[in-house]
This record gives C-alpha cells, sequence and structure tokens, in this order.
C-alpha cells in the first residue's frame, strides 16, 4: 500500500532549521505499514531534507559550513530579471544550498516504526526564508 | 523608523480569496509563480528587512484595461488588519470620468494618505488635462503623489511618459505638490536628480532592481551611475527606500542600501525620515 500526507507551514527565518522526525513518525503511525519503507520530500528547489544528530551546537556548525562554503557576496549568474516570474532571481545561495543538502531522505519502516540510528533525526532546511513550504511524506509498503 | 515606501499588496493572502481576481493580477501584474502571502509571512519578511512600515499602493487601470488590480477599498482594508504597520495609497485612472470623486472619497472616507499613478500605463503625461483635478484634491488634502516613472515591467506600459524630465513643469507649476519619482526613474537617474536637486517638492525611491543582484545593482546605481556624494550630501532629504516587492527583493535591498556606504544620518533619511516628510509634509 501507499500512504501519503504533505505539511504546509511558515518559515520565518533567511535560513532555518526545522525538525521534522515526529511529524515523519506520526505518518508511519498512521499509515498502518509495518514493513517497508518512507520517504520525505522537499516542494521546493531553495530548501532541503537532511538527517544529523540535532544538537545545537551542530546546527550552528552546519549552517556556518554552508555558508562557508556558499558566500552571500558572490557574482553568481542567478542575478537578473527572470521573465517567467517578472521578477529578479536573487536566492542563487538557496539553490546551491538545496543542492549540497538534497531534497529528500529516505528510510526503512520496519515493526511499523522509522529503522534510524539514534542519534539521526530529520530536519527541513530553509535556505531563502522566509516562506511558505511543504513537504511531503509517503510511506510505501504492507 | 524604516519605511518601505513602494510595495504592491496584490497578493495578500486577504484580498485573494477569488482565484479569479488573483489570476486576474498574475496577467495584469506579469507577476508569476509566486503564490499569495499570509500576513505572518509579510511581518517576518519585514523583520528580516528591519522595516516598521510599508506604504501599499493601489492599482487602477480601468479605463484602458478594464481592471483594477488592487482597488482603493482593498488597500483601506489591508491598512485596517494591520493599522500599526501599513500605510494606504490610493490609485484611481487619471481618465476615469468618476477619478476625482473617486479619490476624494478615498481620502476622506478610506482615511488613504496619499495617491499612486501610473502614466506609462495609464497613458497620460504629467501635465496633462486629465490629471489636473486630481493634484488639485491632492494639494487641498496635502496629501502626496506617488508616480512610476522611468521603465516599468508591467505589459503595456510605456517609459516615455514616465521620464523625469515630463515632470519638470509639474514640479514648477505645483511646488507645494510632493510627488515621487519611483524606481528613481531607472534609467534616467541623473535627469531625476536634476528635477531633485532644483526643486525640493520633487523625491525618488530606490525600488529598482532590473539587473544583477540587490548589492551590486545598488552599487551600480548609487555609486557609478549616480556618486554616492550626490546623495549623501544634495539629494539626502529627498531620496527614499522602496522595494516595488513583491517584484523585487525586499529583504536584500534593504542590506544593499545599508552597505552603500552613506552617512548613518543620511542612512537615517533614507529610511525613514524622509518618508515621513513625503507622507505627511515638513513641521
Amino acid at each position: 500500500m501507499v500512504f501519503e500526507k504533505s505539511f504546509t507551514f511558515l518559515t520565518s527565518e533567511y535560513n532555518q532549521y526545522t525538525l521534522i522526525t515526529e511529524k515523519i513518525e506520526s505518518v508511519v503511525a498512521e499509515s498502518g505499514v509495518t514493513n517497508g519503507m518512507v520517504t520525505v520530500l522537499s516542494r521546493h528547489t531553495t530548501t532541503g531534507i537532511t538527517t544529523n544528530e540535532a544538537l545545537e551546537c551542530l546546527e550552528s556548525d552546519i549552517d556556518e559550513f554552508l555558508c562557508r562554503l556558499v558566500p552571500e557576496d558572490h557574482p553568481y549568474a542567478h542575478a537578473r530579471m527572470l521573465a517567467d516570474y517578472g521578477s529578479t532571481a536573487g536566492n542563487p545561495t538557496g539553490h546551491l544550498k538545496a543542492l549540497l543538502t538534497g531534497n529528500h531522505a529516505h528510510f526503512l519502516v520496519r515493526d511499523g516504526r522509522i529503522e534510524k540510528g539514534g542519534a539521526q533525526e530529520v530536519y527541513f532546511c530553509e535556505f531563502d526564508g522566509p516562506s511558505e513550504r511543504t513537504f511531503l511524506v509517503q510511506v510505501m509498503g504492507e | 523608523m524604516f519605511i518601505d515606501i513602494h510595495v504592491h499588496p496584490a497578493f495578500y493572502e486577504p484580498i485573494n480569496s477569488d482565484p479569479v481576481r488573483e489570476e486576474m493580477r498574475h496577467e495584469a501584474l506579469d507577476i508569476h509563480l509566486n503564490g499569495t502571502a499570509k500576513l505572518a509571512h509579510i511581518e517576518n519578511q519585514m523583520r528580516l528587512a528591519g522595516l516598521d512600515k510599508m506604504c501599499l499602493l493601489g492599482q487602477d487601470y480601468l479605463v484602458k484595461e478594464g481592471v483594477t488590480p488592487v482597488s482603493n477599498e482593498e488597500v483601506q482594508s489591508l491598512v485596517d488588519l494591520r493599522p500599526d504597520r501599513f500605510i494606504g495609497f490610493a490609485s484611481v485612472d487619471p481618465h476615469d470620468p468618476a477619478a476625482a470623486e473617486k479619490l476624494e472619497c478615498a481620502f476622506a472616507e478610506l482615511g488613504l494618505v496619499g495617491l499612486n499613478l501610473h502614466p506609462g500605463r495609464q497613458r497620460f503625461y504629467p501635465t496633462d488635462d486629465c490629471v489636473q483635478p486630481l493634484y488639485d484634491i491632492c494639494e487641498r488634502h496635502d496629501r502626496p503623489v506617488m508616480f512610476h516613472a522611468g521603465m516599468s515591467w508591467e505589459p503595456h506600459a510605456l517609459a516615455k511618459f514616465g521620464r523625469p524630465v515630463e515632470f519638470e513643469e509639474l514640479a514648477e507649476a505645483r511646488p507645494n505638490l510632493r510627488f515621487c519619482l519611483g524606481h528613481f526613474a531607472w534609467p534616467w537617474l541623473e535627469e531625476a536628480a536634476m528635477l531633485m536637486v532644483k526643486h525640493r517638492n520633487v523625491y525618488a525611491d530606490t525600488a529598482a532592481l532590473y539587473f544583477d543582484c540587490a548589492r551590486e545593482f545598488y552599487d551600480r546605481l548609487f555609486t557609478q551611475e549616480l556618486p554616492l556624494t550626490w546623495i549623501d550630501r544634495s539629494l539626502r532629504h529627498q531620496v527614499m527606500f522602496g522595494s516595488d516587492n513583491p517584484r523585487f527583493e525586499q529583504i536584500r535591498m534593504a542590506r544593499a542600501l545599508e552597505g552603500l556606504g552613506l552617512r548613518e544620518s543620511t542612512l537615517e533619511l533614507v529610511k525613514g525620515e524622509n518618508a515621513l516628510e513625503f507622507l505627511y509634509g515638513r513641521d
């Protein structure tokens, strides 16, 4: 069977790391799937989904690391009027940070629970906030 | 006090309950794929940009195109939702026979504080007869006029109607009418500066981002096309921060303004004090 749910919410900061592990666990529980897999997928190109240990110090290090790799002050090409939008592209850093984190996470489901290590948590990463964002959780199995 | 003098609320969620009207706005303004914005999101944007208040502009293209993308009543309804954050500007079409009556109503009954006009889209020159009664009303109520000047990305808008030199006679004939050349009349910044340095009732806003990123384009406009010293010394009381949001990026434009290298006292004028004077007159 396939069970799916989406979550839409407002982010409030330019770069922001939001824990979504409990939401994924609730979807798995609601699905009734005991053995299978779950995928968490962002619908956006300037956000990411990533897995890491949920520590304040690590969130700071991850943010600082991404900002060092993708500095704001750089002559990016993605800085021009976009006719399809009728507005100026100004979020190249968001796109590039999203490239680094990826847009999804994937876990096995065993005995009705997500198979993950004790330190593993799932983050929704905002890289061009504030904005309204949506991520999808799909559970497949039996 | 930090004020964005140039904001278009066309896609604010409270005035977009009708999907047909929302689609009309996407087409009329040529802004797409942006969705609608909840007020909580708008306030997050303001907080990150450091903004205290925003001027929301009505848009009325009734006669030529049969649409009013943002009506005066819609502007008023938004101001009523956040009276501490939003300042409302009316819009009327100068070719509309009822324009004067609508403007009187917008000032006297709706409580809107200024008039927004788009010569290039509404197809009039600033000295045309059709718009004179509107200036009379603005002068009588001591209300400012925001003009879209220079190039406009909106469809069917011609830049020739908004070239700064077209406003010279208006500045000369009506020294008590405060008006703003929106978008600093890009690409005619030097021509705008010519008017401003002579006529104290002429203002300009910084709502332009047609090339590059905000920092690069502001550097181009305000350190190369105009030397920064022109703003810092001579025009410091007539330049206001504007973003043209949602067309352009409010947060990054605010940061670009702050990074230009203006004197701190000039920055305070551009960020808010000049807007207060433009809106409400000098003490």
